[in-house]
């Protein structure tokens, strides 16, 4: 009888115990999201554009983000671009052009800057707001996320996420269309330590098969957990972002 | 229709294509392989900034010597053929910050040497102090522009704005002298944003003289509201120096590649001048209503496209347009017969802000499409923008090329084609071609 009472407990306390050991892909990528990022931050960006040639041109940025979905950015460098603005409110967009003075409307798959990097990849959100775990597998040293866009505003419909397996951080993101057709892919590079707990990729790499030869690259720095009002991300303050520096 | 190009065209032309091909291709040899590195000290942040824009745009016109504008503007003078014109523009701007105060200037000067000789204008475009007590409140005093509206290249709600050139709608403007303040209030749920702006503008013979009637303190406004992810606006102005009126915007993304937006104006007791064949001056005065809708559309070959639709209830009717350029013709007939340019003066006068103003009759259609680098090649842009007149079915077209490869350097050659029966709006321009070219840097 009390073999059968310890099987028995065996039993359900495996039953019971099992999903705690099994990888949860939804927490995964949430996981993956607070490791790249504070949920609330102030960072400064370098995007590079290289043509095939070797010939560069770059774009230094000053963003801030607010929760899950708010985000904005202003160019200090070069010349042409200081004081634009971005500011993105979940799938809403626009740029502010201090010549036009007024914001107007932009879409995620534009691009401010040229290049590699669209809209959406400039002003990105934590990748659990806009995606669903569809699958997780695991090969190696990394898993593999599967992710489906949550709404059809989302950029990419579809991104495979390579995550390191210890570090719990992504190595390389691939960007799908809805047909799985490959739009770019990102390579998360140059671990860092950036103060206050966040250790990331200090470089991200983006290539694409619609621009042979050209990439696109974006260099982190100054990554802090800050706290802002929402009035900040707001179509009124896109000419202030810099009084926040 | 053949057209045979003047010495000065050719040498002009051969200028501006051998600075359009060095800017092209040069760049490739200046920019080495260098490694990815970014220098923090371009993070830090200074209590000033200085900077500016200077630009050379040399024009050529290929005149249209039986166009009654041509008629008016050259009746006593022959200049041949095509005219050239040479534009040059310095812009600085500057501004200090300390704590919650700032202080923002921008100059403009253009000098422009034409036909008719040299001419030189500077002005302050904007100088204004800013006092920014929390993320909610601003308050500004001094000379800006607010640029209201939701139009790209018309903006019928725009009451304190000076009107933008559809031609080139993204050129900066002068403002007015003002004082204006912003609270804006951030919610959760459908009505994400709230803000409102109160501006008082007033009139004088030394200030904002060109706002409208002198002597008097203007009072507009505009609330905003970001609900359920769509911006609209709602404004007024009134005061004196111009005729109260109301207006409303609206903008919203439709899809990730998809915007649309919307503008309305009403104006009350609008007051129109205008002339009949005969030269007898008329005027009305009603409430006028103009309208706006446009779009933004981005394909998957990143072909975007920008079109509206403009109904101008202040503009003049075909027949009035028709009467005007009937005046100007018969005045040149006096003027060849007799040598008396009375009437031909009378014109130009009634030309100046009333005929002659940007799109003066009543719907037009906007189209611009614009394709981003194509066959891969990076910061090289072909556009092409046409605006067409739904009264009188004349319209322009203008392809254009921009390149901005070299940092802070932008190049554009663009081209203008005229297209317009005898007595249309285009038909009628001094001009039936123009080539631009435009040279502008940023530092």
């Amino acid at each position: 009888m009390l073999n059968i009472l310890v099987t028995f407990v065996v039993f359900v306390s495996l039953i019971m115990t099992g999903p705690a050991f099994a990888i949860d892909g939804t927490q995964l990528l949430k996981q993956v999201d607070r490791n790249l990022n504070p949920e609330s931050y102030e960072m400064y960006r370098k995007l590079i554009n290289v043509e095939p040639n070797g010939a560069k041109k770059e774009y230094t940025l000053f963003s801030v983000k607010k929760g899950a979905d708010k985000i904005a950015a202003l160019f200090l460098a070069p010349a042409s671009e200081k004081g634009r603005s971005t500011l993105r409110l979940g799938d809403n967009m626009w740029l502010y052009i201090p010549n036009v003075g007024k914001p107007i409307r932009i879409t995620s798959l534009q691009s401010v800057v040229g290049g590699v990097f669209n809209n959406a990849d400039i002003l990105n959100l934590d990748y659990s707001a806009e995606y669903n775990v569809e699958k997780l597998d695991e090969s190696g040293k990394e898993y593999l996320l599967f992710l489906k866009a949550k709404t059809r505003e989302v950029a990419y419909d579809r991104l495979k996420m390579w995550v390191d397996k210890t570090k719990r951080l992504p190595t390389k993101i691939e960007c799908l269309t809805e047909a799985n057709m490959l739009i770019k892919t990102l390579y998360f590079k140059d671990h860092k330590d950036f103060g206050g707990g966040i250790t990331r990729p200090s470089v991200i790499e983006t290539d694409s098969p619609l621009y042979k030869g050209y990439k696109s690259i974006m260099i982190f720095a100054k990554i802090k957990q800050k706290n802002f009002r929402d009035e900040v991300f707001t179509l009124n303050f896109m000419s202030n972002i810099d009084s926040l520096r | 229709m053949m057209t045979v190009l003047s010495g000065k065209s050719k040498t002009w032309i051969l200028m501006v294509a051998a600075l359009f091909s060095a800017a092209v291709f040069l760049p490739q040899a200046l920019h080495a392989e260098e490694s990815y590195t970014f220098d923090l000290s371009e993070t830090e942040k200074k209590p000033y900034h200085f900077g500016g824009y200077i630009e050379a745009k040399p024009v050529n016109f290929w005149t249209d010597h039986d166009a009654a504008l041509y008629k008016l503007k050259f009746y006593n003078r022959d200049e041949g053929k095509t005219l050239q014109e040479y534009n040059f523009k310095l812009q600085l701007e500057g501004s200090y910050e300390k704590d919650i105060t700032r202080f923002y200037f921008k100059t403009n000067t253009d000098y422009k040497n034409s036909y008719l000789g040299n001419d030189e204008e500077s002005t302050f475009y904007e100088a204004y102090l800013t006092l920014k007590p929390s993320p909610s409140v601003k308050v500004d005093a001094g000379k800006r522009t607010f640029k209201w509206g939701k139009g790209y290249a018309w903006n019928p709600a725009a009451f304190i704005d000076r009107p933008k050139d559809p031609d080139d709608p993204e050129v900066g403007l002068e403002g007015f002298i003002g004082l204006s303040a912003d609270y804006v209030k951030s919610f959760e749920g459908p009505l994400k944003t709230f803000a409102a702006t109160p501006v008082l503008i007033p009139v004088t013979k030394e200030i904002n003289k060109d706002f409208g009637k002198r002597d008097y303190l203007n009072l507009a406004g505009k609330l905003y509201f970001l609900l359920y992810d769509t911006d609209i606006d709602m404004m007024f102005l009134t005061g004196g120096s111009k005729t109260t009126r109301y207006g409303a915007d609206f903008s919203r993304n439709i899809t990730t590649n998809w915007e649309i937006h919307g503008e309305l104006a009403y104006i009350l007791a609008y007051q129109r001048t205008f002339i009949d064949q005969s030269g007898m001056i008329h005027t009305d005065e009603y409430n006028a209503v103009s309208y706006l809708l446009g779009t933004r559309y981005l394909t998957a070959r990143d072909t975007t496209f920008i079109f509206e639709y403009y109904h101008n209830g202040t503009g003049f009717t075909e027949n009035e347009v028709t009467d005007y350029f009937k005046f100007i013709n018969n005045g040149y007939e006096t003027y060849l017969n007799t040598g008396n340019d009375t009437a031909l003066q009378r014109a130009t006068t009634l030309t100046e802000n009333n005929y002659g103003r940007v799109n003066p009759m009543r719907d037009y259609l906007y189209l611009r499409i614009i394709q981003k680098e194509p066959f891969d090649i990076l910061y090289f842009s072909p556009a092409v923008t046409t605006i067409l007149n739904l009264n009188d079915r004349s319209f322009n077209i203008s392809p254009e090329i921009v390149y901005t490869r070299i940092t802070n350097l932008e190049l554009r050659l663009k081209a203008g084609f005229i297209v317009g029966a005898a007595d249309t709006e285009y038909g009628e321009k001094a001009y039936d071609y123009r080539l631009e070219f435009r040279a502008g840097y940023y530092f």
